[in-house]
């Protein structure tokens, strides 16, 4: 067998998990706090049952997928616990959530499977559930894009991009003789018949929408870059890439002039010093975040990332450049480097073009996603808030990485077990 | 075929999505590190006031030892030299920010320094609650002497070492209680004699006569005269249009050598030179001795204000020659003109950090005297320094003379917008053990030579006592 059953891996998470801890307690003794234990407890030990029971169930999948996000999530609950200690347990409590929807996506992933004929229900429910909060949302940090029940906030955009991905692997694989077969030329683009792009146009006019309506970029971003990459998987059409590139300049242009939130996020990231203490101190602060921590960082808990509001869900990777410096913004940047890779490698073994697309659509979520608040906080590109994957606070955002990372894990297994 | 064309178009997709990322990764190396120290140091970052707050903040030292800021054990700063030493001190205060040495060594008082940094993680094993001490080149009783000399009049006073660039001493008056800043904030920054504003780095005057000493080298050094040709001053410089320079108290010096000129100061030959030198060879005079530069770091400072040198008209061009017109210049500034000709032609960079030492003692950094420009031939300079001698000793400058020590300088009484005229003395003394240059201001108090040079006997006198 090719991948081991890797559980001394999470002996790393769970060492970070206790250091960690163990250096808050010890920065308050004696004022200490123990009502995480138990919860804490629960993590570890959950952690090392689901990696006992995934390989049990799929024997051959990839084992280091889980431990490697456990070193993401273990990274970010300490960093949580240091910066808004009262999300602590509520993000233990997601992460032990996370890890059941995980068992349970890899337990019933050959039931799941056949939910991927009905892709027309996949796209149809996933347009269903990035309009809900456009009707019944709450704006919450800036964004239209929360449903909140009662104690929960759910953010739809967070479990729609699974089924965009599930939609897209499903069509595209279904279509893409059809897609890449050209029926008519325009100037030097070659396009297949207008309806079997349709559904393409109406993922960019979906992305659009956030970006206008629920004021969402960084989703926008998200669901534009997921689609153009898939369908240059599928099709190697560089006449997509072409088209989405002008689709993109225009809407860009165009929203530009229209709302001033695009002119003032745009406005800010070229010029952030001529309103340090206005509108651009959030990315300011993050800079000096950076700054502060240089190659080494200034050491755990030792920094002050408590400056950059929202710290603990946009802005956490600025709090892991201060205090762990470039080496651990490195190691963290490696990190997903690594799960993109093994994503990749996981698609290229896939038997079927569905399945490929599938794997790899599932990396390019956890890699962009991480490369558009990566870039966004340290001012490479303009700011659009999306959580980084494992790491940031949130219960959507776990459940649904946790929830790919299951469809990952589940293709993982070798069909035939000849690897 | 086409399973290997999703495949590469898959791996296509794959080195484009490592690349950008790839790109991202370099992007913050370089931030964290070719941009972090400017980063970490920029005054908008609180970062360095937090971490301040976190630590018993360090002493400032004088250069014998005696404190001129501590903080007792209860947190309060205290100042005990209070409003003498305000100019080097400086101010702290959470909402009001620091200046002086408490905002150019705030890292280093707070326990922080760039050596530490560059460690990492390491560093906070190693520090203390402690910060560190700053020991300065300041001598806190000539700091008090020159603050005293001064008097309530309104000035500026600046004692180098001619040798190495160590400030002894920094005054400016009006001055303030740096303990008391932050409560009197609203006051002092809006009283119209500007105490918060340290006038040795940032008081920006005319020269009057004390520029005299560079004119004359100018001179030389362009060969527009010699040491013998014979002046004829007849008290009086005919400009043209009716304008004219004339010398004070309606002197007429007759006729004199450039030596005596420069001993008698006369207005007359000094506009006449300048004519001669024109604007461009005047321009290249004043970047020469360095007046086109500011300085950074403790002693950060404004760099002088010069003229459009190409723009000059004659009459203004005769008035750069007594430090007239359009120049402007900071004591600082003064202080290192007349350093160079006592320091063979070099002037040393003027620093006031002489060392960091932790609360174990151990020395983080140790200031090296450094080369800041070298403006002049060692022959000219101690000509020109010769000259300068004869100005204390039977010129406008004898009130600034010192028994048995030789004394160098040069008076002026610089005309200005604001009333009467401000006094000026600036110099060098060869004192048993060092060389030290000085600069003196006095403001609207009249002559240089009764004003401001016995301030400067008071000051070499409190240095000879130590």
């Amino acid at each position: 067998m090719m991948y081991k059953a890797n559980w001394r891996l999470l002996l790393l998470p769970a060492g970070i998990l206790l250091l960690g801890t163990g250096v808050l307690e010890l920065k308050q003794y004696p004022h200490l706090q123990t009502d995480f234990l138990p919860w804490l407890a629960a993590v570890i030990i959950t952690s090392f049952l689901v990696q006992f029971f995934v390989q049990r169930r799929l024997p051959g999948c990839d084992g280091l997928l889980f431990p490697l996000v456990m070193f993401f999530s273990s990274i970010g609950l300490i960093m949580i616990a240091r910066l808004k200690p009262v999300l602590f347990i509520p993000q233990l409590r997601w992460l032990l959530i996370g890890m059941l929807v995980f068992c349970l996506v890899v337990f019933f992933a050959e039931q799941i499977r056949p939910w991927l004929h009905y892709q027309y229900l996949l796209g149809l429910t996933c347009i269903l559930l990035l309009l809900l909060p456009l009707v019944l949302g709450t704006e919450i940090g800036g964004s239209r894009n929360w449903l909140v029940f009662g104690p929960f906030q759910v953010q739809p955009s967070e479990f729609s991009k699974i089924l965009i991905v599930m939609f897209l692997s499903s069509y595209l694989a279904d279509h893409r003789n059809l897609l890449t077969l050209p029926s008519r030329k325009f100037l030097f683009l070659e396009l297949p018949p207008l309806r079997f792009i349709a559904p393409l146009l109406l993922i960019w006019g979906m992305a659009l929408l956030m970006f206008v309506v629920a004021k969402d970029l960084g989703s926008a971003l998200l669901f534009f870059g997921i689609a153009i990459f898939m369908t240059y998987m599928a099709t190697g059409s560089k006449s997509y890439i072409f088209l989405a590139m002008v689709f993109f300049s225009a809407a860009s242009t165009f929203s530009y002039f229209l709302f001033a939130h695009v002119r003032v996020r745009f406005a800010i990231w070229l010029h952030p010093w001529a309103d340090p203490n206005g509108q651009a101190y959030q990315i300011v602060q993050s800079l000096f975040s950076f700054g502060a921590g240089g190659v080494w960082g200034t050491g755990f808990a030792h920094g002050h990332p408590g400056f950059i509001p929202e710290v603990h869900t946009d802005f956490i990777f600025s709090a892991i450049g201060e205090e762990f410096g470039l080496l651990g913004v490195i190691l963290i940047m490696t990190g997903y480097a690594i799960l993109f890779y093994r994503s990749i490698r996981i698609a290229l073994d896939c038997p079927t073009d569905q399945q490929k697309l599938l794997a790899a659509g599932c990396g390019i979520v956890f890699f962009l996603q991480a490369f558009i608040i990566i870039a966004g906080v340290t001012k490479f590109l303009p700011l659009t808030g999306v959580t980084l994957p494992f790491i940031s606070y949130g219960g959507s955002s776990m459940v649904s990485g946790f929830i790919l990372l299951g469809l990952l894990t589940a293709l993982s297994k070798k069909e035939n077990g000849h690897a | 075929m086409r399973r290997r064309n999703i495949h590469t178009w898959i791996l296509q997709t794959t080195v484009f999505l490592l690349g950008i990322f790839a790109c991202l990764m370099l992007y913050i190396v370089y931030i964290q590190v070719v941009e972090a120290n400017a980063l970490a140091v920029n005054p908008l970052n609180h970062r360095g006031t937090a971490a301040a707050a976190e630590v018993h903040r360090g002493a400032i030292l004088d250069a014998q030892g005696r404190s001129l800021a501590v903080t007792s054990p209860n947190g309060e700063r205290k100042y005990p030299y209070a409003a003498a030493a305000a100019a080097v001190t400086g101010y702290i205060g959470e909402k009001i920010g620091a200046t002086g040495i408490e905002g150019a060594a705030s890292r280093e008082l707070s326990g922080d320094s760039e050596e530490f940094s560059r460690l990492g993680p390491i560093a906070q094993l190693l520090r203390s609650s402690q910060g560190n001490d700053v020991r300065l080149t300041i001598n806190a009783k000539v700091q008090k002497a020159a603050y005293e000399a001064l008097g309530n009049r309104r000035g500026a006073v600046v004692v180098l070492d001619a040798g190495t660039g160590a400030v002894l001493a920094m005054v400016s008056r009006p001055s303030f209680d740096p303990a008391d800043v932050e409560a009197q904030w609203e006051d002092l920054r809006q009283r119209a004699d500007s105490p918060l504003l340290n006038r040795v780095l940032y008081g920006l005057y005319p020269p009057g006569s004390t520029i005299k000493p560079l004119i004359a080298d100018a001179a030389l050094t362009e060969g527009i005269t010699t040491q013998q040709e014979i002046f004829n001053c007849t008290g009086k410089l005919d400009l043209g249009n009716g304008y004219t320079i004339a010398d004070s108290h309606g002197e007429v010096h007759g006729r004199i050598n450039l030596k005596q000129a420069l001993v008698e100061s006369c207005n007359v030959t000094f506009g006449t030179l300048a004519m001669r030198l024109g604007g461009s060879k005047l321009q290249k005079a004043f970047e020469r001795f360095g007046f086109a530069k500011s300085l950074d770091g403790e002693m950060a400072s404004a760099a002088p204000h010069l003229p459009d040198f190409s723009r000059l008209g004659k009459g203004d061009t005769a008035q750069i020659g007594i430090g007239q017109s359009k120049l402007l210049v900071t004591p600082i500034s003064m202080a290192m003109l007349a350093s160079s000709f006592a320091n063979h032609g070099v002037i040393m960079r003027p620093y006031m950090i002489d060392e960091v030492v932790t609360p174990s003692g151990t020395v983080l950094r140790k200031a090296q005297p450094s080369q800041w420009l070298k403006v002049d031939t060692p022959e000219q300079a101690s000509l020109i320094d010769g000259f300068m001698e004869q100005v204390v000793e039977h010129g406008t400058g004898t009130s600034a003379a010192v028994r048995n020590i030789r004394v160098a300088g040069k008076t002026g009484t610089a005309e200005n917008a604001a009333g009467a005229d401000h006094a000026w003395f600036i110099g060098s003394a060869a004192l048993p053990n060092r060389q030290i240059a000085f600069a003196i201001i006095v403001e609207n108090s009249g002559f240089g030579g009764t004003e401001a040079a016995p301030i400067a006997r008071k000051v070499i006198l409190s240095l000879l006592d130590i």
